[in-house]
């Protein structure tokens, strides 16, 4: 059965993205129109529009499972893929598709909720022999109990306050003698900043890196992984600048880490995209962490070494097709780079920039691919996140990538808004994110100043400054204004006028 | 006339000695308060070399008697004159601060008037620029009687040439109520001041502390009292930004304003202003926007930027003519009209009909400001200034309705009836008595009770509102709007439309004047 | 009587001063000869065919725009990075070293909006103690929590809102006076 038509419920680059794909297969796209965003180019390309603008409900269009399945079923279409974010990891919303007949383009609902459910999952994991991180199992009531369990996983460890958040209530404890001290501070931070004094233990994780692998299943039990993506540049947990392979793994540990997430993908019958997240220590440990159920953002740079269509895939895997690949097909080939370029003013720390993009250009070559959802004079709205396009780069090593990416971005041209592109920049320039050598600290300790600038920038600024002021005097100078025109009045004009004052 | 003999000698020596008065010492002073000299102003002001000084010479009045002393300076403290400024004729005076202050006694006052006079004679603008530390105490009623001269003619001028006050100093006392008379007043940010009681008598009588820029600078006047029209950072931007106003204006009130041919096409076509209106009611857009994509390019100049700023007025072109141009703020107040915004719309609108310039409204008001403040402070009368205001006008007017227009605001703002021209509006129009919600609430409150859903009959009913009365239609059926237009082609129907109003004349009953309701 | 005989010429000095005082003194912006600080620099500013503007300076490009202007006051932003300037002629240079030393601050700042959104969440109250940089309120635009901080330190004297208001930019938040 092949799926003949499609509802894209989601919006932006990703909207435009799987309208590419679902078009090159043949399939007619549909896409929601919403009232904080009735221009967006999205809506441009996809064949048919579902038009949600004449009256606004309080839950935000995209999340509003009822309305969207109504349409569908006005519309008479087929299936729907809900991108990511959103409705992508609901599993209610899964079960509504299938309950309704829609082909949802997505793993199973029971799959979404094994792994959106955080203790399932764990336990799937640990069942599975997929090391995690060790810790208490609930809080721990006093500092002879916690060295007991540190003991036992292994020092440092960190002390969370089970209420908390943000950082408060936190100690990392290096040996046992120093955990009555840390314990108590803990505890009294907790009690302070929570009104809840209750702290549990965990497992420490000195500067780790991400890293996730790209899995895929089928419904016929096949699963291959397609290696990992390294994402450690990260700020306030949102990810930035993803590349694939990693620098940290070799051929062995990609092995050993893509057979774990293979068999976490196993135990729940995956089928369809699904990205198994660890973390890695320095020492080459790694530890489960979660599994996304959905097409991530960063899916590009895999598409870029493994030379795939990872949205070709979740669409044939949903019309009930066997995966064309086998494990041994999957090879990675060079190294693959993607900048997420937001509308943020880094300088401002990383503030939303709202307004219109008068302008955008970007440099075009067969290495180089931009995802975007927006064209000149899109709308940057307040309403949804501040990513407007993705550049992902292609090359054979790593440090080609990283040079023709820089220059991409220099050639990555934006006007009306400011942009994370000088932040890209600097993060590609860096000595240290050059060797390899960063986690996911890096942000905040590697880097002094978050943005490139030159010497000659200010100087130069400074020019175009003086030189606006100076060419506005200019033309107030030679511009010629008419003072007689003004004194040929007709004289029918002239005598009313005269006559009545 | 032998030019080496006595009489051409006495002639010489005066100029040097004028020279030397007006010399390094004084400016550098003035030049170490951050501010410049009278004669740095005007040289400013006026073309290269057509300032044409006089009564240069002109010394103070001896004092009857003993009490304070009296410097005998040349000019006594103000130069007066004449000069070109882009080519065009106008009056000045500049009060000199190196100079007993700048203090108005007999001689510098008969010298402002003097000018003031010719101005109104030749029909030119006049500009004060002003730095004075208020009468001259050692003069006693001569220099009030003085100030009383210069009041009486600016009131006489009123109306009939442009008349700018430009404070580059202090200004107290009753020294303010000439430049609160005239039409526009600038200010000079941090080194100007202007308030009828100052900082000591403040303290004296209140026992409150209080700076000088707190009680009367530039940025109280531009934000809090709206009496600044325009505020610069130093002082040459300030008489950049005074000549860059005259381009907009006639010499008197028989000539039309000047044209400056700005190279815009008059076809232009905006798509962008389909988009801005959103079509969410309630989402604020900016205004702004809208004109500058209306009018000839970057030729908006807006007076009041910091004052009442739900709503915006300024000048503009429009194929090179001037006109006036009065649009509510939708991103400010929701642009709804209250005491300061009327007013200041009011005496704009005032202007423009004293000098022939053309009136136009972008309108998207969803009413009065509610509430206890407005009422009591008497919004009724300051809004019928407005109303007043409009319907007096006897220029070309025409109004644009953007978005909301309901009830009061909706007559008030140039209604079709209340003389507009031309009155337009776009698809996104509501014309109404009032909005939506409000409307299904009094019409339908029984309904709205029994029902078991109420919130959702409330929506529907709603939604029938807009569809049935709520529109632009329903008015352009009835005649109360002229044609309903595609927003992208505003301009060129504003450029026909004035063009085809270029001669209107209204007779008006003969009368002293009207009793605008102040 | 005429009493100027000097000829007026608009100056072709320009001074760019940055915000923390950085002096770019700029001659003959115009012309073929260009001068910054004193020395000879070749630069050109062009306009490209899709309508952006970008200088020319030492065989490199770089992307340059006006994002904010009022009066004489800029801010450009190079290749994608902001900076500020006031532009002054020499005698308005004087005026604005003059008024540094001699103007006492503004006793009562305000902490604005600096983007449309929706108030999160308050961090202080009215006449609490603030240092420089200390966050005052959580503010929520595109999904984004932002902490807004304040700009200077002192007495907050006045909030103008409350948790859950929406605020347009440049709305006045919070006057903290000093």
């Amino acid at each position: 059965m092949k799926i003949k038509s499609l509802l894209i419920a989601n919006r932006g680059e990703i909207a435009v993205r799987i309208d590419a794909t679902a078009k090159r297969m043949g399939i007619k796209t549909f896409g929601i129109k919403t009232q904080k965003e009735s221009n967006a180019y999205y809506l441009r390309v996809v064949d048919e529009i579902v038009d949600f603008t004449d009256t606004v409900e309080e839950l935000p269009e995209f999340l509003d499972i009822e309305r969207i399945i109504a349409a569908v079923k006005s519309h008479n279409i087929q299936a729907i893929h809900p991108g990511y974010g959103f409705l992508a990891e609901s599993p209610y919303f899964a079960k509504r598709c299938e309950e309704e007949n829609i082909i949802f383009i997505g793993p199973s609902a029971s799959a979404i909720y094994k792994m959106g459910n955080k203790t399932i999952a764990k336990q799937i994991a640990t069942k599975h022999k997929v090391p995690l991180l060790q810790g208490s199992i609930g809080n721990v009531k006093n500092p002879q109990e916690a060295i007991v369990i540190a003991d036992k996983i292994g020092y440092p460890v960190i002390l969370k306050a089970a209420a908390g958040g943000g950082g408060r209530g936190m100690r990392i404890v290096e040996k046992a003698s120093q955990m009555e001290k840390m314990f108590k501070m803990a505890t009294s931070e907790a009690e302070k900043a929570f009104n809840d004094p209750s702290v549990f233990i965990e497992k420490y994780v000195r500067n780790p890196r991400h890293i996730e692998f790209q899995v895929f299943g089928d419904k016929f039990g096949n699963f291959i992984h397609l290696g990992e993506r390294e994402c450690s540049i990260q700020r306030k947990h949102q990810k930035l600048i993803e590349e694939s392979p990693s620098s940290a793994l070799n051929d062995k540990l990609r092995k050993e880490m893509g057979e774990a997430a293979i068999r976490i993908a196993q135990a729940v019958d995956y089928y369809s995209a699904g990205t198994v997240e660890f973390l890695l220590d320095a020492d080459k440990n790694f530890y489960f962490m979660e599994m996304n159920t959905r097409i991530q953002v960063e899916h590009p740079v895999t598409e870029m070494v493994t030379d795939t269509d990872l949205i070709e895939l979740q669409i044939r895997v949903a019309q009930n097709e066997k995966l064309p690949l086998k494990q041994k097909d999957v090879q990675l080939n060079g190294w693959a780079i993607e900048c997420r370029i937001n509308a943020e003013d880094v300088q401002g720390g990383f503030s939303p920039s709202i307004g219109t993009i008068q302008k955008i250009v970007y440099p075009r070559s067969k290495n180089i691919r931009i995802d975007t959802g927006v064209i000149d004079m899109s709308v940057v709205t307040p309403y949804y996140d501040s990513m407007v396009a993705k550049l992902i780069v292609h090359a054979e090593t790593r440090e080609k990538a990283l040079l023709a990416c820089v220059n991409a971005l220099k050639k990555f041209w934006v006007k009306g808004i400011k942009t994370t592109i000088p932040f890209c920049i600097q993060v590609l320039n860096h000595k240290k994110f050059k060797k390899g050598d960063f986690n996911t600290s890096f942000i905040e300790k590697e880097m002094d100043q978050i943005f490139h600038q030159e010497e000659e920038y200010e100087m130069l600024a400074a020019y175009v400054a003086a030189f606006d002021f100076a060419a506005e005097l200019e033309n107030e100078r030679t511009t010629f204004v008419n003072f007689e025109q003004g004194k040929n009045i007709s004289p029918w004009v002239l005598n009313k006028r005269i006559r009545s004052i | 006339m032998d030019v080496n003999g006595k009489l051409f000698k006495k002639f010489l020596e005066r100029q040097a000695a004028y020279e030397q008065q007006q010399g390094k010492s004084a400016a550098e002073k003035q030049h170490s308060k951050g501010k410049l000299t009278a004669r740095e102003r005007i040289d400013l002001l006026f073309d290269n070399n057509t300032f044409e000084e006089i009564d240069a010479f002109s010394t103070a009045a001896p004092s009857g008697g003993e009490f304070g002393r009296i410097v005998t300076a040349y000019g006594d403290g103000v130069i007066i004159g004449h000069g070109k400024i882009n080519g065009r004729l106008a009056f000045a005076y500049a009060q000199d601060f190196a100079i007993m202050g700048g203090s108005l006694g007999a001689v510098h006052a008969t010298k402002i008037s003097k000018i003031q006079d010719m101005a109104l004679k030749m029909g030119a603008p006049i500009i004060g620029l002003i730095d004075s530390g208020g009468a001259r105490i050692q003069e006693g009623v001569s220099s009030l009687a003085g100030y009383a001269g210069i009041f009486n003619r600016n009131v006489r001028a009123s109306g009939v040439i442009p008349q700018i006050s430009v404070i580059m100093g202090p200004a107290a006392g009753g020294a303010v109520y000439s430049p609160s008379i005239t039409d526009f007043v600038f200010m000079t940010n941090k080194t100007s001041y202007m308030f009828v009681t100052g900082p000591n008598v403040v303290k004296e009588v209140l026992n409150e502390d209080v700076s000088f820029d707190d009680l009367g600078g530039a940025m109280v006047h531009m934000k809090k009292s709206g009496i600044a029209h325009f505020v610069y950072e130093d002082e040459e931007n300030t008489i950049r930004g005074l000549q860059k106003l005259l381009t907009y204006l006639p010499s008197n009130n028989l000539e039309n304003p000047p044209i400056i041919d700005l190279r815009d096409t008059e076809e232009r076509i905006e798509e962008r202003l389909r988009e801005i209106v959103p079509d969410d009611p309630n989402k604020p857009y900016d205004i702004k926007e809208v004109i500058n994509l209306i009018i000839d390019k970057g030729s908006f100049f807006e007076v009041s930027e910091g004052f009442a700023m739900n709503i915006v007025v300024g000048f503009a072109r429009l194929k090179g003519k001037t006109i006036g141009i009065i649009a509510n703020q939708p991103k400010v107040l929701a642009g709804t009209l209250d005491i300061n915004s009327s007013v200041k719309s009011a005496r704009f609108i005032r202007f423009c009909d004293s000098f022939n310039i053309p009136i136009l409204t972008f309108e998207d008001v969803p009413g009065f400001l509610p509430g206890l403040d407005q009422e009591h402070n008497g919004i009724i009368r300051h809004g019928a200034k407005l109303l007043y205001a409009y319907a007096d006008a006897t220029v070309p007017k025409i109004t644009v309705i953007l978005r909301k227009s309901y009830g009061g605001a909706y007559c008030v703002m140039n209604s079709k009836n209340l003389g507009g021209d031309f009155n337009f509006a776009w698809p996104t129009a509501e014309i109404a008595v009032m909005g939506p919600e409000g409307a299904v609430s009094i019409l339908y409150r029984k309904e709205l009770l029994e029902s078991d859903d109420p919130a959702k009959l409330k929506k529907d009913l709603a939604l029938k509102y807009r569809e049935e009365i709520a529109n632009p239609y329903v008015a352009d059926e009835k005649g109360y709007i002229d044609e309903v237009i595609d927003p992208a082609v505003t301009r060129k129907k504003l450029i026909s439309a004035f063009e085809a109003l270029e001669n209107k004349h209204v007779n008006v009953p003969s009368r002293k004047h009207g009793n605008i309701p102040l | 009587m005429k009493f100027y005989k000097k000829k007026k010429q608009t100056t072709n000095e320009y001074i760019a001063v940055s915000p923390k005082d950085k002096k770019y003194k700029i001659l003959n912006p115009f012309g073929e000869e260009v001068t910054v600080n004193g020395k000879k620099t070749d630069i050109k500013i062009f306009e490209s065919e899709e309508g952006f503007t970008y200088i020319v300076y030492k065989n490199k490009k770089y992307l340059v725009e006006i994002t904010d202007k009022n009066q004489n006051k800029y801010t450009v932003m190079i290749n994608g990075v902001s900076y500020s300037f006031t532009v002054e002629s020499p005698i308005s240079y004087l005026r604005k070293k003059y008024l540094a030393k001699h103007q006492t601050k503004n006793k009562v700042e305000m902490v604005i909006a600096p983007m449309p959104g929706k108030i999160i969440d308050l961090l202080v109250e009215e006449n609490a103690e603030i240092k420089v940089g200390e966050p005052v309120l959580i503010l929520e635009a595109m999904k984004m929590q932002n902490e807004i901080s304040s700009h200077v330190g002192g007495k907050v004297k006045k909030i103008h809102v409350k948790q859950n208001d929406s605020v347009a930019k440049d709305d006045v938040l919070i006057e903290i006076e000093q």
